[in-house]
């Protein structure tokens, strides 16, 4: 088809030399091709409907339109290909793609001729296009066309083909054509495309590979010998692949590529050819070649523009002419010195200034180096400039920089010591170091770094050389370092490994004297020691509290206190987790307290239990502990165990109590007595005054009979209080263990005439091995009186019943005696019932002691007794006896 | 000397009350001299005599110490009853506890009736003196 189109384009040419216009334009107007004829300036003068349709120009009028105005800026390849086609050279078929008004992609391949007039003269160009749309969207063309883009990139050594499998249609790139040396018009097919190998091998080969890719679609890559056209025969390696399409066959496609020798090296050396030329012009450096006479060969691109010169005014020119050396003439005999040099093998480096096209002086690092040909002779001179501003501002800055450096090193209070890593000998040190050490600069070169180490252990030196060996530095590390005096003395070190020219390895230390440190941090040792051991031996529990509670320090007495060995128990925990839940929230309720009003609470009672309900009194203070900006951070608390105290308090309470109790019996007894007495001497001094003055004989025997009546009641008191004040002097009772039951039984018996008489009922529910701790004779008199007094005072409507019972109450044993008597009226009597000489009933044996002296002995047992009773229904006493003290 | 209608004397021991009857006796300062044992036979009287619009004893000599109803007890309810005149109330005790004292303070604050502390033993010249009609 291509080589159809190819004749046709021919035969236009040599239709339209020298047809009249008219018939010209008609004739172009009905071409069958898309076809324009347009001028030198690109504007369209012929073309054929076809074209105009293809492009959808119709609407518009394209006679004397140029190709800009109809297709948009067009690309510099094609404007390439346009002048070279003035030039007469028929351009490349191309490929252009094409959108048309609707966005609807159209690709066209072009093909540009010259168009000559009659007298031979190029007159433009004449543009054929064909819509290959349809071929494109064949899979079979849009694979060709990929190859053949990519062999536009190779060399002319490699060319495609396709097989149209539906046509049966094989065609070939011109490459290929020119490889297999046939003329362009000639048309392949699979046949003779096959026959082309040389007989034998290669063409078995390359017959069987196709029909395996057609049968099995394999692709292949095959190599083998080809007899041209014209009977040469070349080496070639085919490969091809066969194309699908919606899964079936439609073709193959491949290329063919010639590696006849000469072939390749050619191409090889247009490749390094290329290759030079680009290094060459895209280097940042300034090159030059030159001949041995100094005369400029070549000259690249970056020297062009840095001088502003174009190549026609270097080349050929001497090198110490150019521009931009400055005008002297030493310089210009320097520069013909050095290329004299050059000539004779000498490869020169200098650096030098060269000026801009400003004229400005540009340092630059120049060199010249000698080429050899392959006689080992020189034949030309390669000059190179390479710019050193970069490298002049950089050394500057290096130089600045080491000052500083050098100033830091000297005056640094840190000590720097340069040491070989491997031998130890120190190489240099600064200032600080030898005013540390008293070791001057003259001592370099003598010293090792064993001379100023204390000697550490064997570890530690193998653990340091590791560190140094993995890291390339060590430290910082605490050593000791010897003066030149000998004193020693504790250095903080570290120290990275650094490498010199000669691939020593150099050690950089950096020491720095913590004497100070070291001293403070002992003193700071010392006193926190201190203070560790004041609070520890305080008798007094210290802790401190965070904001929240919780303890961050405590003393020894806190820690024995809260029952723990270890800080580590107790560090990190608040109240709830040491305290009762109540206790704990009182104690955060004052921390709370403290903490945010920053005042102190001092010398609180506070109550403290324990998980295990220990109950300790404590007399706390509890101070804000304060941060560097008198801001809050916690607290510090100081408690007092007053557990003792406290305890002793009570006692003494208690003591005051009992005391202030017995001084009021006694008091009471002292009102009693006196009460007593008196009534009785009263009633003597009256009837003895009476007696005095009566005459009366019958009166006065009356009112001795009376004086005598009083004596024997004064007797009787007497022996009352006698008895009161045996029982409340009697200090040190010998209580002893009395079955309560046995005494019981033993009571009533020696009771039995008066129960007998009385019809008097005993029931005695007592527990047979009831014991109770009691003064035999007064747990009798006790007994005895409570039984008799139920039975005096009794009901004259009941017969007399006494029960007996007993109960264990905590630290006492409970003797209920309970009767059926009379009963007492408790609200009018009841704060006398134990009184003395009170009586409650109209009964002539009531004497008003019996229940005062037994209270009394009970009491004197550290017992007490209580009273129950209802009139007419009687009464219960319960006798508690106190079995612990 | 106006001779008084009615004297009573409260108190459990039988001398005092003998010495007391037989002052007065000597004396012929009362027209009827009653006696009772203790408060209670005292008091139930008493009322029943205030009940029956019968006049009331003018002096009492009451002693503290008795057996079932102690004088004290026997004044706490003497002075609830409507009594317009005013009554001698004699305290004769032979006590010096403060506590008697302070009560009589209190009892001799809270009514109209006319209430006297004397110790024992009572003199014939004491006798004169604190029987009369307050």
């Amino acid at each position: 088809m291509r080589n159809n189109q190819n004749t046709l384009v021919g035969n236009y040419n040599r239709m339209l030399r020298g047809t009249p216009t008219v018939t010209f334009n008609y004739l172009i107007k009905q071409l069958p091709t898309a076809t324009a004829f347009i001028n030198k300036k690109f504007e369209v003068e012929f073309v054929s409907d076809k074209w105009i349709n293809d492009f959808d120009f119709d609407k518009i009028n394209v006679i004397g339109k140029s190709i800009n105005e109809l297709f948009g800026e067009i690309s510099d390849d094609w404007k390439q290909v346009l002048d070279n086609c003035l030039k007469g050279e028929t351009g490349d078929k191309g490929h252009q793609r094409h959108f048309d008004k609707d966005e609807n992609e159209f690709w066209f391949e072009w093909h540009n001729i010259p168009w000559y007039d009659e007298k031979e003269n190029i007159i433009g160009v004449i543009i054929h296009t064909e819509n290959i749309t349809e071929r494109i969207d064949n899979e079979l063309t849009i694979q060709k066309l990929e190859l053949l883009h990519e062999e536009k990139t190779q060399s002319t050594i490699i060319g495609s083909w396709e097989f149209d499998f539906v046509r049966k249609k094989l065609s070939w790139c011109p490459i290929i054509k020119s490889i297999h040396e046939v003329v362009e018009s000639y048309e392949p097919n699979i046949k003779n495309a096959i026959n082309f190998f040389k007989e034998g091998y290669s063409r078995n080969t390359v017959a069987l590979t196709i029909d395996k890719a057609i049968e099995k679609g394999e692709p292949w890559k095959v190599e083998g010998q080809v007899i041209t056209a014209k009977g040469n025969e070349i080496t070639v390696i085919g490969t091809g692949k066969p194309v699908y399409k919606y899964g079936q066959f439609i073709g193959l496609v491949g290329t063919l590529q010639n590696l006849t020798p000469e072939l390749v090296s050619k191409n090889k050396i247009k490749q390094q050819e290329r290759h030079f030329s680009t290094i060459f012009n895209s280097s940042y450096q300034f090159t030059g070649i030159l001949d041995t006479q100094g005369t400029f060969i070549e000259v690249n691109k970056t020297a062009l523009q840095f001088s502003g010169l174009k190549e026609s005014e270097v080349v050929n020119k001497k090198f110490w002419d150019a521009y931009w050396w400055p005008i002297a003439d030493y310089i210009k005999d320097g520069l013909k010195e050095i290329i004299k040099a050059a000539a004779q093998g000498e490869t020169m480096r200098s650096e030098i200034v060269v000026l801009d096209k400003d004229k400005n002086p540009i340092p630059v690092d120049f060199s010249l180096i000698p080429v050899y040909d392959d006689e080992n002779k020189v034949v030309s001179l390669l000059a190179e400039g390479r710019m050193i501003k970069e490298m002049f501002a950089a050394r500057k800055k290096l130089k600045i920089s080491e000052q500083k450096f050098r100033a830091l090193y000297e005056l640094s209070p840190t000590s720097y010591i340069l040491s070989d890593f491997d031998t130890g000998e120190i190489l240099d040190y600064n200032t600080s170091f030898e005013k540390t050490t008293g070791y001057t600069k003259d001592h370099i070169g003598t010293l090792n770094v064993q001379d100023i180490l204390v000697s550490v252990s064997k570890t530690q030196i193998y653990r340091i050389k590791k560190e140094i060996e993995s890291n390339n530095a060590f430290g910082p590390e605490e050593q000791e370092y010897i003066k030149k005096d000998g004193t020693k003395f504790p250095v903080l070190v570290s120290g990275s490994l650094v490498g010199n020219k000669k691939g020593r390895k150099l050690l950089w230390s950096t020491a720095q004297d913590i004497s100070e440190s070291k001293l403070k941090e002992a003193q700071l040792k010392e006193e926190q020691q201190l203070l560790r051991t004041l609070i520890d031996n305080l008798p007094l529990n210290v802790f401190i509290k965070d904001l929240d509670s919780r303890k961050i320090l405590v003393n020894k007495s806190e820690l024995e206190y809260l029952g723990f060995k270890d800080q580590s128990e107790v560090i990190g925990k608040n109240d709830f987790d040491l305290y009762d839940k109540d206790v704990a929230e009182i104690s955060r309720a004052e921390d709370l307290k403290v903490m945010n009003s920053g005042k102190a609470m001092l010398g609180v009672e506070t109550i403290n239990i324990k998980k295990d309900g220990t109950i300790t009194t404590f007399l706390t203070s509890k101070i804000p502990l304060k941060g560097d900006k008198g801001k809050v951070k916690g607290l510090i608390g100081i408690s007092l165990d007053i557990s003792d105290l406290k305890r002793k308090e009570e006692e003494l309470h208690d003591l005051i109590n009992v005391t202030s109790h017995q001084n009021k019996k006694l008091i009471n007894f002292a009102h009693i007595v006196s009460h007593n007495l008196r009534s009785h001497t009263a009633n003597f001094s009256m009837l003895l005054d009476f007696l005095v003055s009566e005459t009366d004989a019958e009166e006065k025997n009356r009112i001795i009979k009376m004086l005598m009546e009083a004596s024997d009641n004064l007797l009787e008191t007497l022996e009352n209080l006698n008895e009161v004040v045996a029982i409340s002097t009697k200090i040190n009772l010998d209580k002893k263990s009395i079955n309560l039951n046995e005494k019981i039984t033993t009571v009533e018996q020696n009771l039995i005439a008066f129960l007998k008489n009385s019809n008097a009922l005993i029931i005695n529910e007592v527990d047979e091995d009831t014991e109770v701790k009691a003064v035999p004779s007064y747990i009798e008199s006790i007994l005895m009186n409570f039984i008799t007094n139920g039975i005096k005072y009794k009901d004259p409507m009941r017969k007399p019943v006494i029960h007996l019972s007993a109960e264990t109450k905590g630290d006492y044993t409970v003797l209920s005696i309970k009767d059926n008597g009379l009963g007492i009226d408790l609200e009018e009597h009841g704060d006398k019932l134990f009184g003395m000489y009170k009586t409650f009933h109209e009964n002539p044996d009531a004497r008003g002691i019996g229940l005062y002296i037994t209270k009394n002995q009970i009491e004197a047992m550290n017992g007490k007794v209580t009273v129950d009773s209802k009139v007419g229904k009687g009464t219960t006493f319960k006798i508690y006896f106190n079995e612990k003290n | 000397m106006k001779k008084i209608k009615s004297i009573c004397i409260i108190d459990d021991d039988p001398i005092t009350v003998f010495g007391i009857k037989k002052m007065l006796n000597s004396f012929e300062l009362a027209e009827e001299i009653k006696t009772y044992v203790n408060g209670k036979e005292a008091i139930d009287e008493i009322t029943s005599m205030v009940e029956q619009n019968i006049p009331i004893p003018q002096v009492i000599f009451l002693d503290i110490n008795m057996p079932i109803m102690d004088g004290w007890q026997f004044l706490e309810k003497f002075l609830t009853l409507k009594i317009e005149s005013t009554i001698r109330i004699n305290i004769v005790t032979s006590s010096i506890d403060p506590y008697d004292l302070q009560q009589w303070e209190r009892f001799k604050s809270t009514t109209h009736h006319f209430i006297d502390f004397k110790n024992k033993p009572i003199r014939k010249n004491d006798i004169l003196e604190i029987t009369k009609a307050a």
